[in-house]
């Protein structure tokens, strides 16, 4: 640690050096009577100190929010977004997941988080202003195989999914060669998976998006009911690894997540209120993650021609930019689709789309989405 | 000048003492001007001796270890009791600057009746509750509210927003904004809020908010060390918000004792802050459970120690399908619960008319609850 590069009285840094503080992080986590009795330092000189680390560690001057917004800051908050590939449920995430933040898929199996997580895993190397980050992908397994097969249906249907791109482009990219797919069998691979090799990849360029598939896999089998404080802890790491890795590239990273029972209580004033279920791995993995999305299959289903699919919804269970509210998702061939009803749409979309969803029916006729 | 023995009283002395030795060595500094002998003057600069006179006071042996004579010590405890040089302040002055100070206000009328005017200035008052409950929404709205012009009874102030967690999003501030905009041109009738409304636009407000991001609690220890200097050149700067604090202390889980220091540490400066430069203080806190013995109870995070730090903690939670804010601790206002909601336009009062239809008719494929007036359209 050069401490000359501050400016600093030569008695100060030679104190320090004296005290074996070797960066400015130790010094700043210090209370200022244990830097006193550790370099002898007097009180002034102490704070002279304290305030040259701290200058140091700032990485970047307070900007206002106007600068923000017209973007003069481009590593504080881009204003990114990643697009899904859908307008509906561009619609509803008002553009597509931050890029600056943790996403959480919850849902139960069978819903579509993974299939979900595909389409994100293509929808992120289209350019900018198509709705992704020109970049490729990271997809982190942790439970089930990858899925490859459907993920060479879904590159192989693009061109219907996303009509908004001309085919040309389509046809350029090279799709699979930038998912890259790693296996973490347990939480010391994933670990190292996330603080290497992910970092490596982001700081390359290669990547702009990572997806753990899933979170709550590696939680839920590797600890003991009784060890939840070293689950808590376990968690807290890998949290604070994706959010590193997140804010420090400017990069969406998704998390998948199962859902566990909930019973009932009278007043339950922890969760918000939902069915049944609500997302694993409890309180302590809710206060990490920045927006937390679920999916849930319904017991309705739509046809198209000649397929019919499962209806599920979408809803945005919290997110600092965006309302509560969700949208009915179906799975076809070429990926996830947002399900409005072109009937009773034009009507009731004034009232908002909850209203359109109390009067579905079932099956419902899709017209042209 | 002191022995081994007395160097170690002073040690004991200065982590309670550390918010008083600015003002001690202030004192001790015009008390010295006041003084006529030359060497009670020197004497009285060092702060290690103005403590270590305090606490010897009644055992009347300072002058032999201090290496003043008896004489000088009188006259230096003397000037002290006298007050000589320093102003005391009565209550009634305190009551009365107090009152100067206006609250800033949280657009939820009944959670600013229950607090008395809003969220006060120159206190540090924390946010807690679940994620997703709207810490953030009600950070966001104090932001801009900060900033309603004073002839609306606002503080016309900018604020500085220090970010831990990444839910700061632009997007939702100028939702917010624009809110606040529409809202105050609607109230302005005379020439005097009309022409504030005009230096009262959404590129102002956005001008206003100063943001810092802070990646882990190192990062915001060194913020809080530089905040003496960033806050004598903005003078307008009355609040500042810290979302969350709990967000890079829990992260800090190996040493548990270190985080209680540095919480304590962190708390002081707030106060500081808070005090010295008329600033309201806000932080956000995460809920943890506590087991107490077979019962699971959801607390504040960030321990016992960090709950001395704010003067006053709102409590944010769910209760069916309705958000309550609740005031559990202030030394000002009595307990109080109200309900509130978060719409586009941000942090308002919960509507009484439209309960009725909040509770939507559940049939058998729609499971989720909770969206009514919350709905964009």
């Amino acid at each position: 640690m050069n401490w000359d590069q501050l400016q600093l009285k030569p008695r100060i840094i030679s104190a320090v050096q004296r005290a074996h503080l070797k960066s400015f992080r130790e010094v700043l986590v210090s209370s200022e009577p244990d830097l006193q009795k550790m370099t002898g330092l007097s009180r002034p000189d102490v704070q002279e100190l304290l305030h040259a680390a701290a200058s140091a560690c700032r990485t970047r001057q307070p900007i206002t929010a106007l600068q923000l917004q017209r973007g003069e800051c481009r590593r504080l908050e881009s204003g990114l977004r990643l697009g899904t590939g859908c307008p509906v449920l561009d619609q509803l995430l008002r553009g597509g997941l931050p890029a600056g933040g943790v996403t959480e898929l919850a849902g139960a199996s069978g819903a579509g988080k993974t299939q979900l997580g595909l389409q994100l895993c293509l929808s992120v190397q289209y350019p900018v202003e198509h709705g992704g980050l020109s970049a490729g992908a990271l997809y982190i397994c942790t439970e089930d195989p990858f899925p490859i097969r459907r993920l060479q249906q879904l590159i192989s249907e693009q061109p219907s999914l996303r009509s908004d791109v001309p085919p040309s482009l389509i046809g350029r990219l090279r799709f699979s060669d930038n998912i890259y797919l790693e296996h973490a069998a347990d939480l010391d691979s994933l670990q190292v998976c996330l603080s290497r090799r992910a970092a490596l990849l982001l700081a390359q360029g290669r990547v702009r998006l990572v997806v753990v598939d899933s979170v709550a896999a590696l939680f839920r089998s590797e600890f003991q009911p009784g060890d939840w404080l070293e689950r808590n802890k376990q968690l807290l790491t890998v949290s604070s690894m994706v959010h590193h890795l997140s804010h420090e590239f400017t990069t969406p990273v998704l998390c998948i997540n199962q859902v566990t029972d909930v019973f009932h209580q009278p007043e339950s004033s922890s969760s918000s209120p939902s069915s049944s279920v609500s997302p694993a791995l409890g309180l302590a993995w809710a206060n990490q993650v920045t927006v937390r999305l679920m999916l849930r299959r319904l017991q309705a289903t739509v046809s198209r021609g000649d397929q019919s699919s499962a209806l599920r919804r979408l809803e945005v269970v919290f997110a600092p930019h965006l309302a509560q509210s969700s949208r009915d998702v179906a799975v076809w061939r070429e990926g996830l689709r947002g399900v409005l009803d072109p009937v009773l749409d034009p009507v009731l979309a004034p009232f908002g789309p909850d209203v359109a969803q109390q009067k579905m029916v079932l099956p419902l006729r899709l017209g042209s989405v | 000048m002191f022995q081994r023995s007395e160097k170690n009283l002073w040690r004991f002395l200065v982590p309670i003492g550390v918010l008083c030795s600015d003002s001690a060595t202030r004192f001790a500094t015009r008390l010295s001007l006041n003084s006529t002998q030359p060497s009670v003057k020197s004497h009285l600069l060092e702060p290690d001796f103005f403590f270590f006179l305090l606490t010897w006071r009644s055992a009347g042996s300072t002058h032999s270890e201090a290496g003043v004579s008896q004489q000088e010590a009188l006259e230096a405890l003397q000037a002290a009791s006298s007050g000589h040089g320093v102003a005391a302040v009565t209550a009634l002055e305190l009551l009365q600057k107090e009152e100067e100070f206006r609250s800033i206000v949280t657009f939820c009328s009944q959670l600013d009746e229950a607090l008395g005017g809003g969220v006060p200035v120159g206190k540090v008052t924390e946010i807690c509750g679940a994620p997703g409950v709207g810490k953030t929404q009600l950070c966001l709205q104090l932001a801009v509210d900060v900033q309603v012009p004073a002839v609306f009874g606002g503080l016309g102030g900018q604020v500085l927003f220090v970010d831990t967690e990444g839910g700061f999003q632009v997007q939702r501030l100028v939702d917010l904004a624009g809110a606040a905009v529409r809202h105050c041109s609607l109230l302005a009738e005379d020439e005097e809020q009309r022409v504030a409304m005009t230096t009262f636009t959404v590129e102002t407000i956005l001008s206003n908010v100063f943001l810092v991001r802070c990646r882990d609690y190192v990062e915001l220890l060194a913020e809080l060390h530089l905040l003496p200097d960033f806050l004598p050149d903005r003078p307008r700067l009355r609040l500042l918000v810290i979302d969350s604090v709990a967000f890079p202390f829990l992260h800090l889980h190996d040493d548990l004792s270190q985080r209680t220091r540095l919480l304590q540490g962190l708390g002081l400066r707030l106060i500081a802050a808070a005090t010295d430069h008329n600033i309201a203080v806000v932080t956000t806190n995460h809920m943890t459970t506590r087991l107490r013995g077979s019962q699971a109870q959801l607390v504040p995070a960030l321990g016992d120690l960090w709950g001395h730090a704010p003067s006053i903690r709102l409590l944010l939670r769910w209760e069916e399908s309705r958000r309550l804010a609740s005031i559990v601790k202030s030394p000002g206002h009595m307990d109080a619960t109200v309900q509130y909601q978060i719409t586009c336009q941000g942090f308002r009062d919960a509507d009484q008319s439209e309960q009725p239809q909040s509770k939507r008719p559940r049939t058998q494929t729609d499971q989720s609850a909770s969206s009514r007036e919350n709905t964009r359209t």
